[in-house]
């Protein structure tokens, strides 16, 4: 003990005579880095309402509202795990996309076992044709979840909105739409959009690009993501988005 | 000296952090006017060497940013974790960059400084090996003692600044300092 002591004071000593250089004057730079505007954390959870005008140039919005999970970055609007860019129909997409990655077939049943988050159902729709699970993490629990109805014709994709982007959208127009009071927002993407995976590692999965048709996208409170693809208009989507329990 | 700018003579830290949550710039610049200095010889003494400016700055921006996660018992501490966490990135990046061929070279250096040159030449010597030995020490080893003794933090705010149990920050103290003493000549005939 007697010679932690020494040590100690040993260590002190030299502390005290290390020569560090002078630290520089950080008050300008950190008040310039405060007063831009706020580059949002990489989880999704900040709302920037500031940022909003600077998307209706390219992007037609209705009533801003109460967000709690969504992001307006630039040309970027986020909502959950959804990123929608503001950008023209490239035109060309590929014609035979890939599958999610690791994707497989299951039964609904066993989709909400293995899910880690509680799993949402659209009543309106009835059965699911097919359950989909893709991108599992090492302990096998799916990172999306996709119920196919009608034939494949809508597609319902859910995932834990806590996680970052999990699909990148170009669109040339979307539409904020209120669900109600439980749903803190909700976008509309009228026309076919290109629709990109980006996996859990964050690598965007370009062969997974495809066009999609028009979307409703939303977030639960809870933060979990919700995108119904294939119906043709917003009040069909609409009541399908409020019939899921 | 000269003349004492006016923040540093009234400066309330409950006051300045309670301004700066709600959004008060002048407020944060006290803060940041008053932590600079303790911030950047943590960052340099933690690893980040000539880029400990840039690991202040980058603290000092996130910690403004989280500021309503603090819990009020010691800015400091709090201000330095967020330090020692960048200064983490920062070495992680680097070692990154260079790649494996210079990564030992990388990891000899976690303690960039020179002893003052005004020590007499035996202490210089005897603190030339310390801070040898010091870098030498695995990286968990040389924060708490980085932490503890240069710092010259409390046992709760090495806690708070390295993220770890109080009940750790101990023992890991008193493990780093057998394993420094280990390492270190027998002081038989100090400078003698």
């Amino acid at each position: 003990m007697r010679d932690d002591d020494e040590l100690i004071r040993e260590l002190r000593e030299m502390g005290r005579a290390l020569r560090v250089p002078p630290a520089a004057d950080q008050r300008e730079a950190v008040r310039a880095r405060l007063a831009r505007p706020v580059r949002p954390p990489r989880r999704v959870r900040a709302l920037v309402l500031a940022a909003v005008a600077a998307l209706i140039a390219t992007v037609t919005f209705v009533a801003p509202a109460r967000a709690v999970v969504v992001e307006v970055v630039g040309d970027l609007l986020r909502i959950a795990g959804i990123t929608v860019r503001a950008e023209p129909y490239p035109g060309v997409v590929p014609t035979s996309p890939s599958p999610l990655p690791g994707a497989r077939a299951t039964t609904l049943a066993e989709a909400r076992r293995v899910a880690g988050f509680p799993l949402a159902v659209p009543e309106e729709l009835g059965e699911p044709a097919e359950v989909v699970l893709a991108d599992p993490a090492p302990d096998g629990s799916p990172r999306v979840v996709t119920m196919l109805y009608r034939g494949g014709e809508v597609r319902f994709d859910q995932f834990d909105g806590e996680l970052d982007g999990g699909f990148l959208k170009a669109a040339p127009d979307a539409e904020w739409v209120n669900l109600g009071s439980a749903v803190p927002l909700a976008v509309w993407l009228p026309q076919p959009h290109p629709l990109t995976y980006i996996g859990r590692d964050g690598v965007r999965r370009s062969e997974t690009t495809r066009l999609a048709g028009p979307s409703l996208i939303w977030s639960s409170a809870r933060g979990a993501t919700y995108r119904l693809e294939g119906l043709r208009t917003l009040e069909e989507a609409m009541r399908v988005a409020r019939s899921v329990q | 000296m000269g003349v004492v700018k006016g923040a540093a003579i009234d400066f309330d830290e409950a006051d300045a952090v309670a301004r700066a949550r709600g959004g008060d710039l002048d407020a944060y610049e006290l803060l940041v006017a008053h932590f600079t200095a303790p911030a950047h010889r943590a960052a340099a003494l933690l690893g980040a060497g000539a880029d400990a400016d840039d690991v202040v700055q980058e603290a000092f921006v996130k910690a403004y940013r989280r500021l309503a996660q603090y819990r009020g018992d010691s800015f400091r501490a709090w201000l330095l974790a967020i330090v020692a966490n960048e200064a983490r990135n920062l070495i992680r990046s680097r070692r990154r960059r260079t790649g494996l061929l210079a990564r030992a070279a990388v990891r000899a250096d976690p303690l960039p400084l020179e002893p003052d040159p005004a020590d007499t030449a035996a202490a210089s010597e005897r603190r030339r090996f310390l801070v040898a030995q010091l870098r030498a020490l695995d990286s968990r080893d040389r924060e708490v003692l980085v932490c503890r003794y240069l710092l010259e933090l409390s046992e709760a705010e090495t806690a708070t600044t390295l993220g770890l149990p109080r009940g750790t920050v101990k023992s890991r103290t008193a493990r780093a300092l057998t394993r420094l003493r280990d390492r270190m000549p027998m002081r038989e005939a100090p400078g003698a």
